[in-house]
This record gives structure tokens, C-alpha cells and sequence, in this order.
């Protein structure tokens, strides 16, 4: 008898808790919160049943675009045939985490930000730009001696040692 | 003589062997360790692979403490509430104290609004009999009328000032709703009169909106399924406590004057019990302020480990040994900044 494509088929390892990890879901989880418009990793928690993402969506981001009592409505990208749809699902929030892909974006508008108010206040031109990394420069390689190493030639009547 | 062991077995996690072991079933598990040629008693062992595989249970859980699954679902937040508080009114009782405590979560840790204990009692009047059921109820009234003070609710929200031990909800009033908490029993058996239940009522008297029902309130006929506010106003007045003391003063009184000795000594009489309590819900109700104690600086004390020294003070430390070490060695190459690694 075949082996069905279930919804929460294939799944067995997907789902489980990590090593170490089962049990009591610490309390964390329940204490975030969420608003709309904010980055979120889809992370399937076994031990809840309900509001179970499909398995498809374990391990994607989305930004969020509903909050209800005790779920949370994630926006993400699924690749249908030949295009990539926006699909729009609802979880519960023990299965889903903050996500920290644009951690260091926010990051960098706050200090950008800081950067440019105290530039306008002393009157300075400011580029808060990145660069990338340019080639390294150059420099000089200090304290070597040179050793020159040349083959050796064959010598047939030592090196046949084992009998020909 | 030879000690050969003795053939028993006993199916523990943790388990016994002999000598020859191809039959044990826990052997794969590699809960056997090393194996003795003879072995004069039974060796119960764990091995390294228990331990390593073992997961221990929250901390809180371990020390038998809190109960999670009541926790999560005392917590858990609409997420469309998004940051709003929600209080849990947490009442613990230890064998001379009562603690409550109106409480919120967040992830740095439990953020406490205010606190009520029993050993401030003393301060509004009573001074025996701080873990009974009346003394709970004044411990609730005082916690509740704290909250509101701090809150400026209390002129809005005067509860119940006669208690009658009748059922009391709070209304709400014109401006704003009146404080709402859940309460946190905690690991307690919620029998009908319990100690805790008396809490609750003074919190409800207090004026805050607790949500509940009067089924587990001392005086709650199970048959009838009516709660006799008589019964339960005696509770509130410490009647039960006049009453036993009545028969142990008729039958035994040389018990009465051990088993009440302290009240005795305080001139706490069956029949001036209620009018004390009387005085003590008026005295809280009057000033439910916290009193701030004066206490001394603790005492220094002379250490007798070493101190655990900082990050800095390490590297430091580490600096001065590598430079020590060069400079005796006679320093052939670097400068000392390379010690700095």
C-alpha cells in the first residue's frame, strides 16, 4: 500500500523537538509580541498541534500582516510553476520566532541616523554609505631568506635499489 | 572464600548484573558499566551516556515550585493586546507567612505592582494567628486597597467596606474599569475553605474585579450548592478559631493554654476576636501605605575563599605572568606588547 502525501507527511524528523528540547515550551514565547510589518521565522513547534503552518512553510520568513488573539497572520513567497506567489497564512505563535534578517539594517538606521543629526549640527558632508571591502594594499614581506630548490638529477645506479 | 554474586535482578532505570549478561535488556542502552569478574553486592550504576542524555526539567519545576501549564495559561497575553499587563493576583502561603502579590510577566523576569504580607499585620493591630483564614482575608484586603491607592482608584473603588461574607462583585464605576487580576493559586489542593479563597475574598472586598465563584468559599454547602454567607462571614471574623477556642477552655484547658498561649499573652479572648478583626480591616482600610523599615548595613564579614576575580583582572594577571616568564628567560625577541595575546 503506497505511502500517502498527508498533510503532515514526510514529517517525522521535520517536526520533532530537538535533542534535549522537549517538554514544557518556556514562557518566552507567549510574552513576545508581534506587530504588522515585522520579519518573523516560520519554526513548526510538534508539541503544539494547533496552528500548525504546512511543512512547506518551516523554515521561511515572512513579514506579518494580521494579529489575532493567539496567532499571527505571516506574508511570505511560494514558488507555484513558473512564478512566485505571496501567500498568506495564519499560526499560532508557538510556531513562529522573531526574525533577526533585518536586525542589523535597524540596526544601522539608528546609528545612521545619529551619524547624519550630529554632521547638520556641526555643518559637516557626511556619506553614510557602506563600501564594500576593497583589494587589500599592498605590502612588504619582511625578514626571509631565499632558498633555491632544484631537482636533483637521476641517478640510476643508487636509486634501483630494490632490483629491476 | 569466593564471593560470587548473587543472581537478582531489579528493573530500575538504574540497574543490577551479573558476570555473563547476554540477556539483560538494558545493555544496549549502555547503562552497564564496566564489568567485574565477581562482585560480592549489587552495583546500581548510572553511566556517562545517562547523563549525557538526560534532560533536566525547568529549574522552577525541579524545586517542585511552579506550575507551567497552569503559568502559561495565567499568562498568556492576547497578542492582540499587544504590550498590555495582565495581573495575576498570586497567593502563597509558607507555615508562618502569607504573601500576596499582584504580578505582571515579562521576559526579564515577573514584575511585581505591589505586595502584601501577613507579618505586616502587626502593624493595623493584630499581632496572633497570621496564617488563618481571617488573616488571609485581611492580607488580601490589604493588598487590594495598596493596588488601588497606588493606582488612584481607592476613592472609586471602596469595595465591600462591612464584610457579610455574602458573594461581591465589584461595579464598574463612571470613569474607569475597576483593576482586574486572576488569581494564582499556585500548587495548592483548591479545596471549598481554603485559606486562599479567604485572600480572595479580601482582595474582592478590596474592590478589585477578580473573577471567580463563590463555590470554594468556607461555608459553601456542596449539597445545597449554596454558599451560607453566615457561615462565611464567622470565617472572615476568626469565629471558627473563638469557637475552638471555647470547647478546648471547657474540656481541656491545660491544651487551651499551651495551644493559645500567644493569644492568651495578647489578650485575645473568643469574644473580642471579632471586634479585633473589626478594628484591623478599619486600620487598613484607613492607611493601606507600605511602611518602609529602617535596617541597619549588613555586617562586614572576613572572607575566607579567594574572590572571584573580573575578565580584565585575568587578562592582567596573564600579562604580568608572560612578561615575568620572558624577563627571566632573558627576554631573547619581542617586545612585551606580544604578551598581550
Amino acid at each position: 500500500m503506497p505511502a500517502g502525501h498527508g498533510l503532515r507527511s514526510r514529517t517525522r524528523d521535520l517536526f520533532a523537538r530537538g535533542f534535549r528540547k522537549k517538554g514544557t515550551i518556556h514562557l518566552s514565547t507567549y510574552l513576545r509580541t508581534y506587530h504588522v510589518g515585522d520579519y518573523v521565522d516560520v519554526k513548526v513547534n510538534g508539541a503544539v498541534h494547533k496552528g500548525m503552518p504546512h511543512k512547506f512553510y518551516h523554515g521561511r520568513t515572512g513579514q506579518v500582516w494580521n494579529v489575532t488573539k493567539r496567532a499571527i497572520g505571516v506574508e511570505m513567497n511560494k514558488q507555484v510553476g513558473n512564478r512566485i506567489i505571496k501567500k498568506r497564512i495564519h499560526v499560532r505563535i508557538e510556531h513562529v520566532m522573531p526574525s533577526r534578517c533585518n536586525e542589523e539594517l535597524k540596526q544601522r538606521i539608528k546609528t545612521n541616523d545619529q551619524l547624519k543629526a550630529e554632521a547638520k549640527a556641526k555643518g559637516v558632508v557626511i556619506s553614510t554609505k557602506r563600501q564594500p571591502l576593497g583589494p587589500k594594499p599592498g605590502f612588504m614581506v619582511e625578514g626571509t631568506t631565499l632558498e633555491t630548490v632544484t631537482p636533483i638529477p637521476y641517478d640510476v645506479v643508487n636509486d634501483l635499489k630494490g632490483g629491476y | 572464600k569466593n564471593n560470587r554474586s548473587r543472581r537478582s535482578r531489579h528493573h530500575l532505570r538504574v540497574l543490577v548484573y551479573e558476570p555473563l549478561q547476554k540477556s539483560l535488556p538494558l545493555n544496549s542502552l549502555g547503562l552497564l558499566h564496566h564489568q567485574e569478574s565477581h562482585m560480592a553486592f549489587v552495583k546500581a550504576q548510572k553511566s556517562r551516556s545517562y547523563f549525557k542524555r538526560f534532560q533536566v526539567k525547568f529549574k522552577r519545576r525541579r524545586q517542585g515550585k511552579t506550575d507551567y501549564r497552569a503559568r502559561i495559561r495565567l499568562i498568556n497575553q492576547d497578542k492582540n493586546k499587544y504590550n498590555t499587563p495582565k495581573y495575576r493576583y498570586v497567593v502563597r502561603f509558607s507555615n508562618k507567612d502569607i504573601v500576596a502579590q499582584i504580578v505582571s510577566a515579562t521576559i526579564a523576569g515577573d514584575m511585581v505592582l505591589a505586595s502584601a504580607y501577613a507579618h505586616e499585620l502587626p502593624n493595623y493591630g493584630l499581632k496572633v494567628g497570621l496564617t488563618n483564614y481571617a488573616a488571609a482575608y485581611c492580607t488580601g484586603l490589604l493588598l487590594a486597597r495598596r493596588v488601588l491607592k497606588k493606582l488612584e482608584m481607592d476613592e472609586e473603588y471602596q469595595g465591600n467596606v462591612e464584610a457579610t461574607g455574602e458573594d461581591y462583585s465589584v461595579e464598574p464605576a463612571e470613569s474607569r474599569r475597576p483593576f482586574r487580576a486572576l488569581l494564582d493559586v499556585g500548587l495548592l489542593r483548591t479545596t471549598t475553605g481554603n485559606r486562599v479563597f479567604g485572600a480572595l475574598k479580601g482582595a474582592l472586598d478590596g474592590g478589585l474585579d477578580i473573577p471567580h465563584s463563590e463555590k470554594r468559599f468556607a461555608g459553601f454547602d456542596k449539597d445545597g450548592k449554596q454558599l451560607d454567607a453566615e457561615v462565611h462571614r464567622k470565617y472572615i471574623y476568626g469565629g471558627h478559631v473563638a469557637a475552638y477556642m471555647r470547647t478546648l477552655m471547657e474540656d481541656e484547658p491545660e491544651k487551651y493554654q499551651t495551644h493559645f498561649s500567644d493569644y492568651i499573652k495578647a489578650g485575645v479572648e473568643p469574644d473580642n476576636i471579632e471586634d479585633l478583626y473589626k478594628k484591623v480591616h478599619a486600620a487598613i482600610r484607613a492607611d493601606p501605605t507600605p511602611k518602609k523599615s529602617e535596617k541597619q548595613p549588613p555586617k562586614e564579614h572576613k572572607r575566607y575563599n579567594l574572590k572571584k576575580l573580573t575578565y580584565d583582572e585575568r587578562k592582567q594577571k596573564l600579562i604580568e605572568r608572560l612578561n615575568a616568564l620572558n624577563a627571566a628567560a632573558g627576554g631573547d625577541d619581542d617586545d612585551e606588547d606580544s604578551d598581550d595575546e
